[in-house]
């Protein structure tokens, strides 16, 4: 089997450069299977194929292999397993770049992707400030913990002190004055803890997500390094329709963030030293690269035409309502519940000093969200009795809350 | 079900003591030694539990087509506060070792994998609102599925209560 695959692999490298290409996958997946410590580093800047891939390795290494995978994504807002796009993204910022196809001005980045990734946990931003460590382990030698010990080990060892790992499994860098030495090895305690907490809290730089398989344990998290978007960050992660909404699912928990001020290849040194040394008790070795070649696996393009898809992104999502609870009594009291990303029930009283209330119609159930070009004739009999003014509010103020998505662009490749 | 198991088991017991106050000594006896052959036909009939490597479990009694599936207290134990569950359509097929649904516990995403192939005839829908029933009842009211069985063979091959037992201590050891 081995001696086919190096074979074919040898005749391929004859040929030209798409069958060179075929031949880096052929040994990406190759190792795969070899190496019980196996270490990468995407090429990729695309956060889809960088999903992509971990999933690919998550799927398909051997049960006993260890893995270490390391990628960059460019600018792009990452949402958890179940979580609610509308309730903690917000989307009209991400629809402007789309819609004026250049640089949206300033606070917009430009185009910014919006991916839902596999793990569980909450929502984060990614830039080329921000390193993304991966871990796939047997889940024998899994706890929560100890592969963001590794990282702090890592941090430590460029220098970074005041890091540790905290009760919700982050890295933070403490922000209190030097006190009493703590033990170096002690990955959850630092000299500038306060135990008082009277210092400033403590900046989280570390973000934690887990996968587990029947027979796999996944830990990824980001480390921010130097991002330059920490000021316009809170815009993107700021939903205008949250106070409207209750939603099952996940709710991300907002904390205060800093960068570490590290460049990215120290970091990613460090972290390659440290998980050699914790599993095979070495040195550094060099990590295979991989890229947009890993495309040509079947098993790769299929899990990244999934997370493009906007079924995964937004279909995905677990059952919400919304309820637009003016202030103003005389306004129409709309409530709206939807399910697998579509409208499923919902009511409507022209105001809330009547009683009378009217139930979502038939033809209005299905509709769904992310694809809803008109508010106003996809509720149409429902808002019949409003007066025009009334009707027209209220469709706007769903624009606003509940926008319609805008199709992620195609990779060039 | 049990419960109605239980309280015939209790009517048919009365009914056993009065007649017994009434009959000779003889045909007391004779009428207590039918009891345990009489409770042996029900305990035939109590459910049987079964549990996979994955820490799934089934239930079923024998002969009848649906089994009940959910996941053990071992596994609600390891994954922790349960905040959301995934659960499977109705009239899904699914083949044994199959995902079935997810649930999230501490930022983990996690599968539930069917120990059993067969069609979904039942969910808990209680766990859509009450994610937490699985870890405060994980083998009980924080059941995940009804499933009508497509080979009861399939069940032989899965371990009883003590083997999973024993495979838990020696999997935390």
């Amino acid at each position: 089997m081995i001696l086919h695959a190096r074979a074919q692999r040898q005749a391929q490298a004859r040929l030209s450069p798409c069958a060179r290409r075929r031949w880096l996958s052929q040994s990406a997946s190759e190792r795969l299977v070899m190496g019980p410590v196996q270490s990468y580093i995407s090429t990729s800047r695309d956060p889809f194929l960088n999903l992509s891939i971990e999933h690919y390795l998550l799927q398909k290494s051997g049960p006993e292999t260890t893995i270490l995978f390391l990628y960059v994504n460019r600018p792009s807002v990452i949402i958890g397993r179940n979580q609610n796009p509308w309730f903690e993204v917000n989307l009209a910022l991400l629809n402007n770049a789309y819609e004026k196809k250049s640089e949206a001005p300033p606070p917009g980045l430009g185009v910014v992707d919006l991916v839902r990734r596999r793990s569980g946990g909450g929502t984060v931003f990614h830039d080329e400030g921000n390193v993304n460590w991966s871990v796939i382990c047997p889940p024998a030698k899994f706890t929560r913990d100890t592969h963001a010990e590794m990282v702090v080990r890592a941090l430590r060892s460029c220098g970074i002190d005041r890091a540790r790992v905290n009760e919700r499994h982050d890295i933070v860098l403490d922000q209190g004055c030097r006190g009493p030495a703590t033990d170096a090895e002690d990955t959850h305690r630092t000299p500038y803890q306060s135990a008082s907490g009277t210092s400033p809290r403590p900046l989280k730089v570390s973000g934690s997500a887990y996968k587990l398989t029947r027979t796999r344990a996944l830990h990824h998290g980001t480390c921010l390094l130097s991002s330059p978007n920490l000021n316009i960050i809170p815009d993107y992660l700021h939903a205008p329709g949250k106070p409207f909404m209750t939603a099952r699912g996940v709710e991300s928990v907002s904390s205060p963030v800093g960068n570490i001020l590290l460049n990215n290849a120290d970091f990613i040194r460090a972290v390659q030293e440290q998980f050699h040394a914790k599993y095979e008790n070495a040195g550094i070795r060099e990590p295979l690269q991989v890229g947009n070649e890993m495309l040509d696996l079947e098993g790769v393009k299929k899990g990244y035409d999934e997370l493009r898809s906007m079924e995964w992104t937004y279909l995905q999502t677990p059952q919400f309502s919304i309820s637009s609870k003016s202030e103003d009594t005389k306004d129409p009291d709309l409530e709206l519940s939807v399910r697998f990303g579509a409208l499923n029930t919902g009511s409507l009283k022209a105001s809330r000093l009547q009683s009378g209330e009217i139930s979502l119609p038939e033809q209005s159930i299905g509709h769904k969200v992310h694809e809803m070009k008109s508010w106003d004739e996809a509720l149409d009999p429902m808002l019949a009795g409003l007066d025009k003014s009334q009707r027209q509010k209220l469709t706007t103020w769903l624009d606003k809350m509940l926008p319609s998505a805008k199709v992620p662009r195609q990779e060039i490749r | 079900m049990s419960g109605a198991i239980a309280t015939s088991a209790v009517a048919a017991g009365r009914v056993l003591q009065r007649s017994a106050v009434r009959c000779s000594r003889p045909q007391f006896l004779r009428l207590r030694a039918q009891n345990p052959a009489r409770s042996f036909s029900l305990s035939s009939r109590v459910l049987e539990k079964k549990y996979t490597e994955d820490h799934e479990w089934v239930d079923f009694t024998p002969g009848d087509k649906i089994a009940t599936i959910g996941i053990s207290e071992y596994a609600a134990k390891a994954l922790g506060d349960v905040v959301f569950v995934e659960l499977p359509s109705i009239d899904l097929e699914v083949t044994k070792g199959e995902s079935i649904g997810a649930v999230e516990s501490v930022k983990s995403a996690s599968d539930i994998l069917t120990p059993i192939s067969g069609t979904v005839t039942e969910i808990n829908n209680v766990l859509e609102d009450k994610p937490a029933a699985i870890n405060n009842s994980p083998e009980a009211d924080g059941w995940f599925a009804k499933i009508t069985i497509n080979d009861p063979a399939e069940l032989e091959e899965l371990m009883d209560e003590g083997a999973y037992k024993k495979f838990t201590e020696e999997a935390s050891e």
